[in-house]
Formats: C-alpha cells, sequence, structure tokens
C-alpha cells in the first residue's frame, strides 16, 4: 500500500492529482488538497460542478481516472467501500425501510462485526446524540423528514469512522428544518471531533457549518479557504459571483498605482484580486458586492465613499431586513447594479424610476483579470 | 358542445355520476362472474359418477370421484408430480431470473438493456407449443445436441420423455414471466442504498442479503406466486416435453374430459387443481399479506 511521504503526522484527506473521466466527461479536473484531522471542510459548487463526483471518490464509489485518494496517509486507490472506515450521508439518506431506526443505526455495527453485547447500548447512545433517544422503535416511514436525517446522521457515526461524508443531504428540506440542521452537523461534529466533509450547492450553509470550503466550477478546485477569506478574498471572478450578490464592472486598466487599479472609466478604481497582477491595457473585471454599495437621493446624502455615479431605479424589491435595488447607470455602459439597502430605521424607500446616487470605496472594488 | 353535454345529462343525470367508477368495474365483474358460473356446473357434476354402461353421469350424488382422486395411483403420483415439479421450477426460476432482471435494472449500458429486453419478449411471440416443438428439434434422438454429441463419438442420449426434460422447459417458459415481475421491484430500490451498504461495512453478499433481498420481497412473491400457478396448471410441456409418461394435473383433466370422457373425474379434479393453487396463494398471502405484494395504499 503506498503512503503519502513527507508528513509525520497524515492528513486526515489527502487528495493528489486526482481526475475523473467518464464517457468523454471530465467531470473532476487535477483535484488536489489536504484536509487536518477534525476539520469540517464543504465542497460548495453548481450542480455539474463534480463535487459529487470529488466525494464519491473519496467515499470508493468510482475509481479516479488518475491520481490517487490518501486516507490518513494510505492509498485507498484499491480499498472498497466496505473496508474504509467512512460514514456517509447521502442525498436521499438511504434509510433501509424494511428496518426500524435503531436496526437501521445498528446495521453498520453488524456488518463490521461488532461484539453484538455491545450493540444495543453503543445504539442507544447514538440514537441519543441526535436526540431521539426514544424513537429507536420507529420506522423509517413513521418519522418526520428531520427526524430521519437524524437517523442517518446516527448510522454514519455510530462505528466512529475516520470520515463523516455527507452528499447533500439537507438539499430536500424547506428552509427553516434546513438551517436547524445545519446547525445540528456542526455540534455532532464538535463534539465527536470526526472530520467531515460535506457537499452542497448552498453558499449559506457552506458559509455557516465549514471550518474550510472548497469552491468548485467545472471539475475544478476554484479556491480552498475559510468561510471568510473565501467570502472577502475570493480568488477569482467565478467565487465572487457564486458566493453572495456582486456586481462586475467590465473594463480596461489604465493606471496601476501600488494596490490601486484605475480603470478606463472616469473616478472608478479598485485593488487587485487574489493573484492578479494588472498591466495598463489588460481587460479586467470589477467585482462589486451589492451590500457593500451604499444608496441616496442624492450624492451629499452618501456620506464618506471615494467612487459615487449616478443612476435611476430599475426595480426595488422589498425583502423585509432589506431592499433590493437594481439601479441602471449611464456611465458605466449602462449597467444595472444590484444594491442592498438595510435601513431599517430611517426606512424612506427609493421609487422605481427615481433618480438615485451609488456610491462605494475604491478598496471593496475587487479586480480579476477576466 | 352544450347540445352533446345536455344529451348526455338526460341519458346520465348527474346525481347517478358517482356510479361510473362501479359502471366502469362491471365487465370484469361479469366475466369473472361467468367463470364462478361454470365452476358450479363443475361442482354439480364432480359429484356424479359415470355410469360405464350408458356413458351418462349418474342421477345420484356422491363422493365417489373425490374418492379415486385421492386413492388411486394415477392421480396421486399426477398429483405429487405437479406439485413437486413446481416448486423445483419456481425455485430455479427465481434463482435464474433474479441475476437477469438485476443486471437488466442495474445496466449502465442502454444496448445490453434493450438486448435482454428482447431476448426476454422474443419467446412471447414465438408461443408455448412451437417452443416446446422447438425443444424436440434440439433435444430429440436425431436433434442438434445429440448430433453434436455424436461428433466427439458419444452415444445419443435420451433426453427428452421424462421429468428433467419437462422441468427444463418449464423453466424456459416460466423465465421471462419472473424476470418481468421481479424487474419492477428491483426499479424501486434506489441505487443509493446498495451505495449506503456498502459504505455501512457491507460486502455485495451481505448488501445482497440484508438489503436487496429484503427490499425486492414483493417482487419474489409475485414472481414466485405466478411462476408456481402456470407451472401446476400447465398443459403443453408436459404433453409434448413428457411424450405422455409425464403428465401433469391439466394433462390428467384433459384426458377424462375428452379421452375417457368421464366428464365427473375431470371436474373433480379441476375442482382440487383450483382449491390447491386456492390455498397456496392463500398461505403466501396469510404469511406475507396482500401489501407485500405492492398492492394496497402505501403505508
Amino acid at each position: 500500500m503506498t503512503t503519502l511521504m513527507g508528513t509525520d503526522a497524515p492528513f486526515a484527506v489527502s487528495v493528489r492529482g486526482v481526475n475523473m473521466v467518464f464517457d468523454g466527461v471530465h467531470a473532476v479536473r487535477d483535484a488536489t488538497f489536504d484536509l487536518e484531522k477534525g476539520r469540517f471542510l464543504t465542497i460548495l459548487g453548481p450542480s455539474g460542478s463534480g463535487k459529487t463526483t470529488l466525494l464519491r471518490m473519496i467515499a470508493g464509489f468510482g475509481k479516479p481516472t488518475s491520481g490517487e485518494v490518501f486516507i490518513n496517509g494510505l492509498a485507498v486507490g484499491s480499498v472498497p467501500p466496505h473496508r474504509r472506515s467512512i460514514g456517509m450521508v447521502f442525498q436521499k439518506l438511504a434509510l433501509f425501510p424494511h428496518m426500524t431506526a435503531a436496526e437501521n443505526v445498528a446495521f453498520p455495527l453488524r456488518m463490521r462485526r461488532f461484539d453484538a453485547r455491545t450493540i444495543p447500548d453503543r445504539v442507544q447512545r447514538y440514537l441519543d446524540l441526535v436526540k431521539l433517544g426514544k424513537l429507536g422503535d420507529r420506522r423509517i416511514h413513521e418519522l418526520s423528514g428531520g427526524q430521519q436525517q437524524r437517523v442517518a446522521i446516527a448510522r454514519a457515526l455510530v462505528f466512529e469512522p475516520d470520515l463523516l461524508l455527507l452528499d447533500e443531504p439537507l438539499a430536500a428540506l424547506d428552509r427553516k428544518l434546513r438551517e436547524e440542521m445545519q446547525l445540528e452537523f456542526r455540534r455532532i461534529q464538535r463534539e465527536l471531533d470526526v472530520t467531515t466533509i460535506n457537499v452542497t450547492h448552498d453558499q449559506r450553509e457552506a458559509l455557516v457549518v465549514s471550518d474550510e470550503i472548497i469552491v468548485m466550477d467545472h471539475g475544478r478546485i476554484q479556491q480552498k479557504a475559510r468561510p471568510e477569506a473565501t467570502y472577502r478574498q475570493p480568488s477569482n471572478a467565478f467565487v465572487a459571483n457564486f458566493i453572495g450578490v456582486t456586481n462586475f464592472i467590465d473594463g480596461m486598466v489604465t493606471a496601476v498605482d501600488g494596490d490601486t487599479i484605475a480603470f478606463d472609466r472616469p473616478g472608478l478604481a479598485g485593488r487587485p484580486g487574489n493573484g492578479f497582477r494588472p498591466l495598463v491595457g489588460m481587460a479586467a473585471r470589477g467585482a462589486l458586492r451589492a451590500e457593500q454599495i451604499r444608496i441616496a437621493g442624492g450624492r451629499e446624502a452618501l456620506g464618506d465613499v471615494d467612487t459615487v455615479f449616478e443612476g435611476a431605479v430599475t426595480d426595488a424589491i422589498f425583502e423585509g431586513e432589506r431592499v433590493v435595488y437594481e439601479v441602471t447607470v449611464p456611465d458605466l455602459d449602462g449597467a444595472a447594479l444590484r444594491v442592498f439597502d438595510h435601513d431599517p430605521v430611517a426606512h424612506s424607500q427609493h421609487e422605481v424610476g427615481a433618480a438615485v446616487a451609488v456610491g462605494w470605496n475604491a478598496r471593496d472594488v475587487l479586480v480579476f483579470g477576466d | 358542445m352544450d347540445a352533446l353535454e345536455a344529451v348526455a345529462a338526460a341519458l346520465w343525470p348527474r346525481r347517478l355520476s358517482s356510479a361510473v367508477p362501479w359502471l366502469m368495474l362491471l365487465p370484469a365483474v361479469v366475466l369473472t362472474g361467468l367463470l364462478v358460473l361454470g365452476l358450479w356446473e363443475m361442482a354439480d357434476g364432480s359429484f356424479r359418477t359415470l355410469d360405464t354402461a350408458t356413458f351418462l353421469p349418474s342421477d345420484d350424488y356422491s363422493f365417489a370421484n373425490y374418492h379415486r382422486a385421492f386413492t388411486e395411483k394415477l392421480f396421486v403420483t399426477v398429483a405429487s408430480r405437479s406439485l413437486i415439479g413446481s416448486l423445483i421450477v419456481t425455485a430455479a426460476t427465481l434463482v435464474l431470473a433474479f441475476p437477469y432482471s438485476y443486471v437488466m435494472v442495474r445496466t449502465r449500458s442502454a444496448a445490453l438493456r434493450k438486448f435482454l429486453l428482447i431476448a426476454l419478449f422474443l419467446p412471447f411471440f414465438i408461443g408455448q407449443v412451437v417452443r416446446a416443438y422447438g425443444w424436440l428439434i434440439i433435444l430429440g434422438s436425431q436433434g442438434m445436441v445429440n448430433e453434436a454429441l455424436g461428433l466427439v463419438g458419444v452415444a445419443p442420449i435420451r433426453l427428452l420423455y421424462n421429468y428433467p426434460a419437462v422441468l427444463f422447459g418449464l423453466v424456459q417458459y416460466m423465465l421471462p414471466f419472473a424476470v418481468l415481475m421481479l424487474a419492477p421491484a428491483l426499479t424501486a430500490i434506489p441505487e443509493e442504498m446498495e451505495s449506503a451498504a456498502g459504505s455501512l461495512g457491507a460486502n455485495w453478499v451481505r448488501t445482497f442479503v440484508h438489503v436487496v433481498l429484503p427490499m425486492a420481497k414483493p417482487g419474489f412473491i409475485g414472481a414466485g406466486l405466478v411462476v408456481l400457478t402456470l407451472s401446476l396448471t400447465d398443459f403443453a410441456i408436459p404433453a409434448i416435453l413428457g411424450g405422455g409418461s409425464q403428465d401433469f394435473i391439466a394433462n390428467a383433466i384433459y384426458d377424462q374430459f375428452f379421452r375417457t370422457s368421464d366428464q365427473g373425474m375431470g371436474a373433480t379434479l379441476a375442482l382440487l387443481l383450483v382449491a390447491v393453487g386456492s390455498i397456496m396463494v392463500g398461505v403466501v398471502f396469510a404469511l406475507f399479506g396482500a401489501g407485500t405484494l405492492a398492492m394496497g395504499r402505501k403505508p
């Protein structure tokens, strides 16, 4: 068995140059990352980004076309799923309908030949952990959606696997239950200190539950960073667009002064995004979060911002805690900027058609190559 | 349209509309009911013995036919041959049908799935008698198998007109039925279930025993019942591949009705066959519940 050289304390998971091609589709391209023990990693991406394919390869369902997956420093390429120490919660949960909740939780213990005398106690302990202590005798169809989630979690964890994999199990839940379960995942993961990889397309979930986030698109890892860094320093325009609501302003670099990049539009400037080396004349995209734009009836009311444009409100959506505006700015080739206005105190909503001023600070504009 | 609706309303007033579903049920009920009438007539005949002098059924009733059916060696042999045979055929067919339907349902290759489906349906177009005759051509003493054996110097073997030949023919005939009944049951098991069992530590054997088999139970029971009743009551294959020496109950009934013209004895055997079949189906339902056949409402 191959081991990953060069580290004394191996990572819980190491993925090295993994590719997956099936039916001519390159689902995962050259994926490489390490995950420390006890961390909660979320792989975030749109559908078809390769995130589930990557997770399934770690679980052992599907062998990489090339590259290698290491678990605790050991290459697992030829180890079938049932010999890996991995608990997995599936998208549709895959609870066994012909068994009770407790029998479902006992299943991995029986399959892994745990001492039969210890099984009932252990099953009860894990049912307690997921707050289902009294519902062990219920059949699966007698449990609510949230309770079924909890059975699936207990079943995946009861044999104390080295690694817990979550394949979008929350996708089908309604919003309130989903947010409750996100916090439950976090609580249980911290309580047991189990290394966890979660797959989701829900950016909010990724930010809430994770120690680290990998953003994937078109089979490639776009960024691996802590949630705050993923949000504040996206490594490219895709990540900036996928997480949060981002406006893009396309233009050409006209001047570079230290960390300030001037665009070909008067007054427009920004700072370079991760790894971007701007040169005068290069095409560039400025990325600006909707919540970093201020909106007011006139220039004076905007307060202290260094970039100001005038425009007209073309849409105003009241979302309760905020108003989302679409402001069309003639000086930016008629670009429609999305603006979040969180001002519950002086709530003076601008009407559609009203002339407004929008402003922001140049340091909030991240400039990417394209 | 209004005129049409007016006519419809006149012919079938709205207050009767709740009767429509029952009305649609009627043809099937009538058809089944007619069969019951026939059975009633046969029940009557089964208590009359054949008068060998006049070749007419007797006027008085007796249990003589039933007594004969349970005591005469011929009938006991035929009955046990059919019962044991149909049980063996059912077991063998289910064992062979499972991998076939499993591959058909789970394969990622559309071409393989099509091939398996066509291979499944082709025998249906041929019909039972022609198929049995086909086996005569292949397995006969001058058939293809014996010719091939002759090429390597083996003397012709009697492959036909024995019990194994009949069972073989029945299994081959029943296989498509069993596959067709099993496939939907296997389709209903999400592939994720098997992946889950794998990740929880079950190898493929234990996944099969603990997950696939219990979840496919309705399919196995349905397929088993169909194969059991069809092979228990089969006529053509025992007749053709058994060559008269391997009669099943249906063949014995045929002989009573059309050879010895003993209507009463034929009716007795027919009713006993109905009774045995019903009891077996009833036992399966009692053991597993009609719900396991995926009938009735989901819990």
